[in-house]
């Protein structure tokens, strides 16, 4: 009766899948290296620059509300380090030092710490603070601009301003296949398609992300796309440009997709991408941003909480 | 451990333990020096000529017990156990057990071979089955019939649904008996429906056994292999539904388990007490056997006969790893429900974590009872129970447990729901006891 001996007491269940977020983090992270590493080929040493000073600066901003909070410190979940990697991916190569801080500085603070951390945040961090970004010092992100003295080996204009400024027929001379292996201008992480493709197809399989929202939201894009160029062919450029170009690919699989501030029913989810898909090329054909995958993803991420309430009865409810 | 496959598209599957054709006989523990029993209830050792609302307080330190004797402190008292063994008590204290249950723990200390004696309570009564008397004294055998359901006037039972499939992940128990003792089950099955009643009795197994349970001749259903298929809210929902539009409460159905079902037919049929609990015993290194030990053997007697040691921080487990608890310490003793005992290793348990809910969503997708727990997680943390149960279908949970297992933040949901249910049924309580 009066053993020494201190076994462990819990409560049920004794076994766990072994899920945990930090390999979530890890995950993502991993996957969206398939699109910044060609992306630093591409860009040289100042994208290398930038990504690791956003990631860099990500974690130190949370670990100083961590402190100023007095909260345990939480850096160690990876969250910090991939809202850092995805605000970079966006960044063009030549973003100055300071844009990247302060960029970090809104995301991880104003995006997510002062909701009260992980798991509260109704927008995307990176992406809240990548518009509010381009809202203040939109100069900077002007890809034509920023990336004026890089000499490519393909047509340098950023896709999205030809299609905005001279319509249909100023794209058709971009291949879809150039565009799809990175044969494009934009940000470090968000043009080599391929590789992010391949990120996204991997984060599905090992149920990372939710396919059901990445899916809808390309299908979104594609069937909005569709119906415009149908419309009117001469101004509307046709959906396969538009899957392939600007922040598309990273935003249907990576920011989308952030845990918080998406669905988590089917049927949500579905609503939540097709809505996404559909306003990103009513902004980008009929709005007057060149690229309308941020602003649909905020948009969305405030629907979020109203489409979640579609969902089955729980068990004993209603008929 | 099962852990998350490599591909997550997919729900996880858990899927429950199949009996195989190889599967070797129980062993049988050798007879402890002592037993204990926990009996549901709490009388004050302390007091035990005072209390006004007590009957008259049965037994005492120092009282001889034969063996199948029934263990109840007063004699009005609806609980109680079944001595497995004969002996005399050593010791009656009280127990506190999982959310604040109390019990009264007798210490039996069992006398040598040649002096058991057999309580002849129930063989006088044993030629002439009834409701009354399994009541009176069947409800301490092993997988613990519940006989109070006939009683109730409200609900009246409309079927009885014995249980060939174990509940939780790794145990055979129920399995083993509809494998290996399929007569014993018809034998118990008809003696229940003639003392009750009741013609609608129905058999629920696993696919795998479909065939040996067919040749009871009872009406046989049977259920996926994928856990909580076989939690009893959903068999009564998803298999009994169907042919009862009506029959959607828990009311109205008795469920018995096919190792109680067969030790009610063995004992109106030889007037003996089995007592005798068949219970899986999973080791550190994952290795399961089938043991068969008296009813309140202590922990440590089944450890010792497979050579198990137990280290600081390791942990102890009665019932399944889904819905089973742990123990503070090794003497606790095998009791009629317990099924399952699993020894974890400390390097084998996942720490739990305070970390906020990160909102992916693995837990309603998997929640068999369609909660949405990443709402209702929120509510609990913040102890807000009321709204829990009125907005966020705090009641609709089976408790099977999947929703801690999957979550990636590791809270202990399902904790956070027992506590909840626990405080707000206490509360009614406790109104209703003030109105």
């Amino acid at each position: 009766m009066h053993s020494t001996l201190k076994l462990t007491v819990s409560h049920a269940p004794f076994w766990h899948n072994g899920s945990s977020i930090s390999s979530k983090s890890r995950n993502i992270l991993l996957a969206s290296l398939l699109a910044v590493i060609p992306g630093c080929y591409q860009y040289g040493s100042a994208a290398v620059g930038v990504v690791t000073l956003s990631i860099a600066s990500a974690i130190l901003w949370e670990l100083l509300i961590n402190f100023i909070s007095r909260r345990p410190i939480s850096v160690g979940d990876g969250n910090a380090a991939l809202i850092g990697m995805m605000f970079a991916m966006m960044l063009p190569a030549t973003t100055p030092w300071w844009a990247v801080v302060t960029g970090t500085f809104f995301a991880v603070v104003i995006g997510k710490e002062i909701f009260g951390g992980i798991g509260a945040n109704p927008f995307n961090p990176a992406v809240l603070a990548m518009t509010i970004l381009m809202l203040s010092w939109g100069d900077l992100f002007d890809f034509n601009a920023a990336l004026l003295n890089y000499q490519f080996d393909f047509n340098s204009v950023y896709p999205l301003v030809l299609s905005k400024s001279f319509g249909a027929p100023a794209v058709e001379s971009l291949p879809l296949m150039d565009l799809l292996q990175g044969k494009q201008i934009g940000g470090i992480g968000s043009t080599f398609g391929i590789g992010l493709i391949l990120g996204g197809v991997y984060l599905m399989l090992r149920g990372v992300i939710r396919w059901e929202i990445s899916i809808s939201f390309l299908a979104g894009i594609f069937a909005a796309a569709l119906c415009f160029n149908i419309l009117n062919p001469e101004l509307y450029a046709g959906p396969g440009f538009h899957l392939l170009t600007g922040y598309t690919l990273i935003g249907a699989f990576f920011l989308a997709t952030e845990d918080s501030s998406s669905p988590v029913n089917f049927i949500p989810m579905l609503i939540y991408g097709l809505l996404g898909g559909a306003l990103t090329v009513l902004i980008r054909n009929i709005g007057t941003h060149i690229d309308g995958v941020l602003y649909a993803i905020l948009i969305i991420n405030l629907v979020n909480p109203i489409v979640d309430k579609i969902r089955p009865k729980a068990l004993g409810k209603g008929v | 451990m099962i852990k998350r496959s490599f591909f997550g598209l997919v729900k996880p599957k858990l899927q429950y333990e199949i009996i195989d054709e190889a599967q070797a006989e129980p062993v049988s523990i050798k007879t402890s020096k002592q037993i204990m029993l926990y009996i549901d209830q709490s009388v004050d050792p302390s007091l035990e000529n005072a209390g006004e609302n007590a009957g008259n307080v049965l037994l005492k330190t120092g009282d001889q017990v034969k063996t199948g004797q029934k263990i109840a402190m007063t004699d009005d008292a609806a609980d109680y156990l079944l001595s497995s063994q004969s002996g005399q008590i050593s010791k009656i204290s009280t127990f506190v057990g999982i959310m604040g249950k109390n019990y009264t723990s007798v210490t039996i200390d069992v006398d040598g071979e040649s002096s058991q004696n057999v309580d002849e309570g129930f063989k006088n009564v044993c030629q002439a089955p009834s409701l009354e008397n399994a009541r009176e004294f069947l409800t301490g055998l092993p997988g613990q019939p519940d006989f109070n359901v006939f009683f109730d006037s409200e609900k009246p039972v409309k079927a009885i649904v014995v249980l060939g499939v174990d509940d939780d992940l790794l145990s055979t128990t129920n399995q083993y008996f509809v494998k290996n003792n399929i007569i014993a089950i018809k034998t118990g099955v008809d003696l229940l429906c003639k003392i009750t009643g009741i013609s609608n009795a129905i058999l629920i197994v696993p696919q795998h056994l479909e065939q040996v349970a067919g040749s009871s001749g009872a009406v046989v259903k049977t259920v996926d292999s994928e856990y909580p298929s076989a939690h009893p809210e959903l068999i009564m929902r998803h298999i009994l539904a169907s042919e009862d539009g009506e029959s959607k409460s828990k009311s109205g159905i008795a469920f018995f388990s096919a190792e109680a079902v067969c030790a009610i037919g063995a004992a109106y049929n030889t007037g003996k007490l089995f007592l005798e609990k068949l219970v899986t015993f999973v080791s550190k290194d994952g290795n399961k056997q089938l043991v068969s030990v008296p009813i309140g053997t202590p922990l440590q007697d089944i450890l010792n006969e497979f050579n198990e040691t137990l280290n600081d921080g390791d942990r102890v487990i009665l019932g399944g790893p889904m819905q089973g608890i742990s123990v503070f310490s090794a003497d606790y003793p095998v009791l009629p429900d317990t099924d399952t005992i699993i020894i974890q290793d400390k390097n084998q348990i996942t720490e739990r974590s305070d970390i906020a809910c990160i909102n992916c969503g693995e837990c309603v997708r998997v929640c068999p009872a369609n909660i949405q727990v990443n709402q209702l997680i929120r509510f609990l943390e913040a102890g807000q129970y009321e709204e829990a149960a009125d907005q966020n279908d705090l009641f609709s949970c089976i408790e099977c447990g999947f929703c801690s297992y999957v979550c990636e933040s590791r809270i202990p949901v399902f904790q956070h729901i027992k506590l909840a249910k626990h405080t707000l049924e206490s509360m009614k309580a406790a109104e209703e006891s003030n109105a």
